[in-house]
């Protein structure tokens, strides 16, 4: 392959969720003839499963188009498309860094939104050149010229700048590959003849290992030299280097300024992480090139195997996730009432869900989530800093002189009939706030600090429904300030339940241990003796409830074909006692668990 | 008459009913009129070729055996008779009150059938509608006086307890009307909502409230001091007799002794072998005898020893220790040493020198022991 630096152009796309990158990316995928009619679907990139059935891209992902210029020149033009939900804006990070250039599209009707402040922001920090694209002119209610007004007014683009274009129809597509050619310029020259290249991104192959998503700054990389990663000083012979067209399509080797993919044969993501730069094994480089700053897991829960003897199942779908997704952290970790099982950060509560769900479905496990919570730092009062994510591992009451929690500073656009009803919401949840835009007459933007943990729970919904889905929202960490939490331990029989303790703000906590114990009240079976529940801080309780003796388990009925029946019933209780967990002397089935736990909130 | 081969129970199960009760979830069908007669042909083929087993007691049970006419119920007993039931034997159909007359019950009476059991289930009206039974209390005490007419000196009623809605001073005058009416023998049963039925829809859906177990459990230990009382032996958990009525037939089942079972989903047990006839009623008819045996497992090892503690521990003077340990060879008391001594421990059981039987708190609480008996599965 030549190696013609000024014939690539390297871009993503962004915008906030939903305001069509997948289908853009699609439209130039038909336009260069890099996906054929026949083969075309909608969103062809999100490929996976639960991208298409959520209509919504999860991971990141890299393409490369050969396209001939109107000039008769031929580029290569590697397209980045990045997912717009707020939880996944790390990715969209690190496919900046792999980029000269980013589209920013922004619905013609919808306008820009907080996610579209978030990206572009980042996209600047990283001195990509912004090709700004009003999309979907297609729709009735599309405001085209309001919304490139908004765009000159708030980001000073310029008018002429602006390409109002359709994904759906394919307006607008040829003015947007003018652009990538004329305005994003080529990659920068190699600094030294050492190989260079940037992982941004991975997956998992059972045949070929981790497969490294690399951006080549520096010298060549090539198949038939050993290759080493810098920071995790893994050497390898790499078995395959590629370009995704979109299917990954061998090649011999990759030059400076152009994406691909090396396949690395190393059997763990560690070895080969994103952020990490891979080098020459004979000749390495001196210096790796900058890297990224590790995902910072923002949402922490135990997850758990429903039947214990999943655990191993658990533990190796978990490790395959996390070779396709370096956001996920986790540690084993037990619990006296769930058993073996993980404590797991996450980006957020939709990625959350989202490995729940994938678990379940691509590997078979039946897991059990606990409450999320976000990290705390604790100050003792023999003067230590500890820092927890896990509820249970709180220091006592008495030993604790302060606890701190993270605050975020959270950007919201609403449209400004509903401004009254999204300060309200957010004062309920502690917000504090810091500053209020129209970005147009209708529209408001709002700056608030606020405790993390009153973000992740719920508040995108919350706010979605205060707004009629108008209303979007973007989020970062501040840090840490001092807040009046309590931990909230559930008992039963007077034995604590590790997996139900959590961490409540004091005001907070009779009506949510009220609640917990109610619903467990419930849940229990009767044992042959009354069984106490109780929420309690420290060793104040705060709500009890009972559950009566049981008296009477008794079949009515046993004559000829009873005694089969009645036998098979006897058989699946035991089988059912056999999954109890023991809380001291009292057996409470697992789903007792798995439905408070889903219950909450 | 056959007076050789082995003598089993016989059971017959007539599947035809008036109308669905709404709590009821057995095998039975309401109208089928046109599978009366192929029924019954099938029913006496089976009786005939029964041989060389030799019944020794008859139950004609349902459904609702007499919404046939007294002649099929007369036909049955007849062939029973000819395959060596004995003239002193007991032979039992169970009657629905709203299907009775004194013609039909003297009918009965003289075709040899001895014992009637009837389906009286409450002598309240109120209690007789939310079961959606087709008589009333009153069809029911008129059934009972004719049936004495028809000179029927051995009777049992059903009466159900722990309905939606039940107080226990609603109970009480139930069983005290019930037992004015002097039976010989009385089930007492507590009402299970079976899933699908009508009756739990209703109580799902909150439209009726839902039974108290606490509240029946006070209802059986009411039942027990009434019946006390009054002169009536509590035999099996949930079975009254006066001295000597004891159903025999029914004890064959707890004493783990041979039965056979015709009719569909009829279950029969015979060296250590329990099966079952499908519950299909147009296969039943249809196919070849081989063929109509839906299910069937061996009863053997640890699993019959298991089933003859259960039911033997279902007799309230217990398990004798003593008859456990000649059938089986082990003392039941060494072999289930761990949830013996876990429910006497917990005022469930009590162990002396040659019984193992349940208190009362045990009798009510019967399925928790009877689980930690159980053997473990093999395969
Ligand atoms: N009418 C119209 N609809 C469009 C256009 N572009 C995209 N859409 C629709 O908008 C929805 C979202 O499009 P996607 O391409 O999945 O948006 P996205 O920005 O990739 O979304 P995320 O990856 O979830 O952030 C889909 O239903 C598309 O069919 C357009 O130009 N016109
Ligand atoms: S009479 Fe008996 S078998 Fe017939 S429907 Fe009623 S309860 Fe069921
Ligand atoms: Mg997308």
């Amino acid at each position: 392959m030549r190696c013609e630096r000024e014939r690539i152009r390297n871009f993503c796309i962004i915008a906030h969720v939903d305001h069509g990158k997948s289908t853009l990316a699609d439209r130039l995928l038909e336009r260069t003839g890099t996906i054929s009619p026949r083969e075309m679907t909608e969103q062809v990139l999100d490929s996976m499963p639960l991208e298409r059935e959520k209509g919504v891209t999860i991971k990141a992902s890299a393409v490369r188009m050969l396209y001939t210029a109107p000039d008769g020149k031929e580029y290569v033009l590697n397209l980045v498309d990045t997912p717009g939900h707020v939880d996944f804006s790390y990715e969209v990070s690190r496919a900046l860094v792999a980029c000269e250039g980013a589209i920013l599209v922004v619905d013609a009707s919808q306008g820009v939104e907080a996610q579209t402040i978030a990206n572009l922001y980042k996209a600047l920090d990283h001195h990509l050149v912004i090709v700004p694209v009003v999309n979907k002119i297609d729709l009735p209610n599309a405001r085209p010229q309001e919304v490139a007004a908004e765009l000159v007014d708030l980001f000073g683009f310029s008018p002429d700048e602006i390409i109002f274009a359709s994904a759906r129809d394919g307006r607008g597509v040829d003015e947007i590959l003018d652009a990538i050619i004329k305005r994003i310029p080529p990659p920068r020259a190699p600094v030294e003849p050492t190989l260079r290249a940037l992982v941004f991104d991975s997956h998992y192959d059972s045949f070929r290992g981790v497969v490294a998503y690399v951006r080549v700054f520096d010298g060549v990389l090539s198949r038939s030299e050993e290759l080493l990663a810098m920071c995790s000083m893994a050497s390898f012979e790499p078995m395959e280097v590629g370009t995704f067209t979109p299917a990954m399509s061998p090649v011999s080797e990759l030059c400076a300024g152009q994406i691909g993919y090396v396949a690395t044969g190393l059997k763990s993501v560690r070895e080969c992480s994103v952020g990490d730069t891979i080098t020459s094994a004979r000749r390495p480089a001196r210096e790796p090139l900058p890297g990224y700053q590790p995902a910072k897991p923002m949402v922490f829960a135990g997850i758990y195997p429903v039947r214990p003897e999943d655990y191993p199942l658990l533990r190796d779908s978990l490790e395959k996730l996390r070779l396709n997704d370096a956001a996920i952290v986790c540690e084993p970790e037990s619990s006296q009432a769930l058993g073996f099982g993980f404590r797991c950060g996450f980006l957020g509560l939709f990625h959350m869900e989202i490995v729940q769900e994938r678990l379940e479905r691509e590997y078979g496990v039946e897991i059990i989530t606990t409450a999320p919570n976000v990290e705390l730092e604790v100050l003792t009062r023999r003067g230590e800093l500890v820092r927890t994510n896990s509820p249970a591992e709180l220091p006592p009451e008495g030993e604790i002189e302060e606890i701190r929690e993270p605050w975020a500073l959270v950007t919201i656009v609403t449209p400004a009939e509903h401004v009254g009803s999204v300060m309200e919401l957010l004062a309920s949840r502690r917000g504090v706030s810091k500053n209020m835009e129209y970005l147009d007459p209708q529209r408001v933007m709002l700056t608030y600090e606020m405790p993390l943990s009153e973000v992740i729970i719920d508040l995108h919904d919350a706010l979605k429904s205060r707004t009629r889905g108008y209303g979007s929202m973007d989020y970062s960490l501040l840090g840490y300030q001092p807040a009046d939490l309590v931990r909230l331990d559930i008992l039963v029989h007077e034995e604590r339940v590790d997996a139900l303790s959590m961490v409540v703000h004091r005001d907070d906590a009779y009506r949510r241990g009220a609640a917990v114990v109610e619903k467990l009240k419930e849940l229990i079976p009767r044992q042959l003796f009354p069984v106490a529940v109780q929420a309690a801080i420290g060793k104040r309780v705060i709500a009890r409830a009972t559950v009566k003796a049981l008296r009477k388990n008794v079949t009515a009925k046993c004559y000829g074909g009873d005694i089969t029946r009645k036998r098979k019933l006897l058989e699946r209780q035991k089988e059912g006692k056999k999954r109890l967990k023991q809380i001291g002397h009292v057996s409470v089935p697992q789903e007792a668990f798995l439905a408070i736990l889903r219950t909450e909130e | 008459m056959k007076d050789q081969g082995q003598c089993v129970g016989l059971y017959i199960h007539i599947p035809f009913c008036r109308r669905r009760c709404l709590y009821c979830d057995f095998t039975s069908f309401s109208g089928h009129r046109r599978w009366w007669q192929r029924y019954l042909q099938v029913l006496l083929q089976e009786i005939r070729e029964l041989s060389p087993l030799r019944p020794c007691t008859l139950y004609v049970g349902g459904g609702t055996p007499t919404v046939w006419p007294a002649a099929y119920l007369e036909e049955l007993i007849k062939a029973a008779r000819a395959a060596g039931l004995g003239e002193g034997a007991e032979a039992t159909v169970e009657a629905n009150p709203g299907t009775v007359g004194p013609r039909k019950l003297a009918l009965l009476r003289q075709s040899g059938y001895n014992r009637l059991s009837l389906g009286v289930q409450s002598t309240k009206d109120e209690n007789l509608r939310l079961l959606g039974r087709l008589h009333t209390a009153q069809q029911a005490h008129c059934a009972l006086a004719q049936a004495r007419a028809a000179g029927f000196a051995n009777i049992n009623i059903d009466i159900i307890y722990g309905l939606p809605g039940q107080s226990l001073a609603a109970f009480r005058e139930d069983l005290e009307r019930a037992l004015e009416w002097e039976p010989e023998h009385l089930s007492a049963y507590c009402l299970s909502l079976e899933p699908g039925t009508p009756l739990a829809e209703m109580v799902r859906k909150g439209l009726l409230p839902e039974p108290d177990p606490d509240l029946a459990a006070d209802m059986y230990c009411l039942a027990e001091e009434l019946l006390a009382s009054a002169g009536y032996e509590h035999y099996e958990l949930s079975n009254w007799a006066r001295p000597g009525f004891a159903c025999r037939h029914n004890l064959l089942y707890w004493r783990c002794e041979p039965y056979v079972g015709l009719g569909v989903s009829a279950y029969s047990f015979i060296d250590g072998k329990r099966f079952a006839r499908t519950a299909d009623l147009a296969s039943y008819v249809r196919l070849p005898v081989a063929q109509r045996i839906a299910f069937s497992e061996s009863i053997d090892g640890a699993l019959a020893m298991f089933e003859a503690a259960m039911l033997g521990l279902r007799l309230v003077q217990g398990l004798s220790r003593e008859a456990f340990a000649a059938r089986f060879g082990v003392d039941p008391v060494a072999l289930y040493a761990e949830a013996f001594s876990w429910a006497a421990g917990e005022g469930l059981l009590e162990v002396d020198e040659s019984r193992v039987r349940f208190t009362q708190k045990g009798r009510l609480l019967s399925n928790e022991v009877f689980a930690r008996m159980l053997p473990d599965r093999a395969g």
